[in-house]
């Protein structure tokens, strides 16, 4: 396998269940072109480096674009407006600064300490609904009974979306979720089905929205939806729905990689299972090296907005850059045995909410709940074994994770 | 218990205050208020403040070290 291929491998849905051995290959190159242009960076040097390297844009999203529908109204003015509306105001994780920075402020300023840490004993108390479920079964399917349900209700519940609605934000959420995959971008009809969907879920926010300012709840979205305090500014409409939506879909899509990984990681490393089980402080650490070992997004892309030479290498202006995270965080020449998993591990630097101005907005809550939920797994199923190893895995190879994961139990304690 | 944090590692994630809001404080975007001589009973929390840090800037120390620095 040539080099300029390698990153066509890890996409490949055959190397899901362990990219790991295609990565260390892409390291003997710490920035390695690919066949269509795209540079990959595998090595923790070369990831920092570019993370706090303004020469690298977030804004590398093709330009939206709607399918012709056959009626000129819409296609020759509607869905241009729509079109440019879209591209000017795309989610945060898509832009620089200064539009980022001010975009992720209203976003801290409602992801307040006080409502994070508030959320603890509501996600206990859902783990232990959600496991109580399980009771009387030889099986659990970890993914349907736990790691999907319990962030999806945390989201809902944080952002104050009904969770009457949210069956219907399944669907729409992992399409979403396809999107940040490279081949849905080359691809016109996933992106036909993308900004359908993404009209769809915009149409339910708005109208949220609307009831919100209406009728104001504790809410997250009650807080961003609220007019800006003694003439501050407010985050416009159509910033707020893309804001509103990257946090569902953000809440859907990662956490449930960081818990299912986290059981799998488990099960695969049965001491650390006993240990965690008799010793629920060990959780911190525990979940660091997860996040470095089998982290829930092992990739994101950029593009050059100048010409970047790094390691060797100088990356064309224009040219788009994927930063592997996963690979950064095996990288030997940063982290002594790389591919052990080992929570005593000290000085462990790891991109598993990636790194810079763009560090996942959702890292304490993310922290909370995987915590919660592999301690109390861990301390109420009895005797649990992995059913299939490797696992299926979802179709995402940035968004990583099983798509299931049973695990054979004695009962639940 | 004594906690020190390189503040010239810190780059104001703000991952120690949901860790542990009561020791850890971070006023405008980048300047850390921390407490130094934290409690016994915060010591979970601390941890997790260390732990969570993505620079790794947190450590903590024996409380004896305090009297030694008196000196």
């Amino acid at each position: 396998m040539s080099e300029d291929a390698l990153f066509a491998e890890v996409l490949d849905p055959a190397n899901r269940a362990d990219p790991y051995p295609i990565y260390a290959r892409l390291r003997r190159t710490p920035v390695s072109r690919q066949r269509d242009g795209a540079y990959v960076v595998s090595t923790h040097a070369a990831i920092r480096s570019l993370l706090f390297d303004p020469r690298l844009s977030s804004e590398d999203l093709p330009p939206s674009r709607r399918p012709r529908t056959g009626n000129p109204l819409t296609d020759w003015v509607l869905n241009p407006i729509k079109n440019r509306v879209a591209n000017a105001h795309r989610p945060l994780i898509f832009r620089d600064p200064p539009a980022h920075d001010t975009l992720r402020g209203f976003v801290m300023n409602e992801f307040t300490i006080a409502r994070v840490n508030g959320l603890h004993g509501r996600v206990g108390a859902l783990v232990d609904t959600l496991i109580e479920q399980c009771r009387g079964r030889d099986t659990v399917c970890l993914v349907d009974d736990l790691s999907y349900p319990l962030p999806v209700a945390v989201i809902c519940e944080l952002l104050g979306v009904p969770e009457a609605d949210e069956p219907q934000f399944h669907a729409w959420a992992t399409q979403l979720a396809t999107a940040l995959e490279p081949d849905a971008r080359r691809d016109d009809e996933a992106r036909r089905v993308t900004v359908t969907t993404f009209d769809a879920i915009a149409a339910y926010m708005r109208r949220l929205i609307r009831e919100k300012r209406r009728h104001p709840g504790d809410d997250m979205l009650s807080g961003l939806a609220r007019p800006g305090r003694a003439g501050a500014p407010a985050m416009g409409d159509v910033d707020l729905i893309a804001t509103a939506v990257l946090l569902l879909v953000a809440g859907h899509e990662t956490t449930v990689n960081l818990i299912t990984n986290g059981m799998l990681t488990l099960l695969r490393h049965p001491h650390e299972l006993d240990r965690l089980k008799a010793d629920p402080e060990r959780a911190p650490r525990l979940i660091e090296e997860l996040l470095r070992y089998e982290p829930p997004v092992h990739f994101r892309t950029r593009k050059a907005l100048g010409a970047i030479e790094i390691a060797g290498t100088t990356i064309p202006k224009g040219a788009p850059v994927i930063l592997l995270f996963a690979s950064g965080n095996r990288d030997p020449e940063r982290f002594a045995d790389p591919d052990r998993f080992d929570p005593d591990r000290a000085d462990n630097q790891h991109f598993g909410f990636g790194g810079g101005l763009h560090y996942c907005v959702g890292a304490p809550l993310a922290r909370i709940e995987a915590e919660i939920a592999l301690v109390t797994l861990c301390r109420r199923l009895v005797r649990p074994t992995l059913l299939d190893d490797p696992p299926p895995y979802r179709a995402g190879a940035s968004l990583r994770g099983p798509s299931n994961l049973g695990i054979r139990i004695a009962g639940i304690a | 218990m004594r906690v020190v944090v390189d503040l010239n590692r810190c780059q104001g994630y703000a991952q120690c205050c949901y860790a542990a809001p009561d020791s850890f404080e971070l006023r405008g975007h980048e300047i850390l208020f921390y407490d130094p001589a934290p409690p016994d009973e915060a010591r979970p929390r601390i941890e997790r403040a260390q732990q969570a840090c993505p620079v790794r800037a947190i450590s903590i120390e024996p409380a004896s070290l305090d009297r030694e620095d008196a000196l």
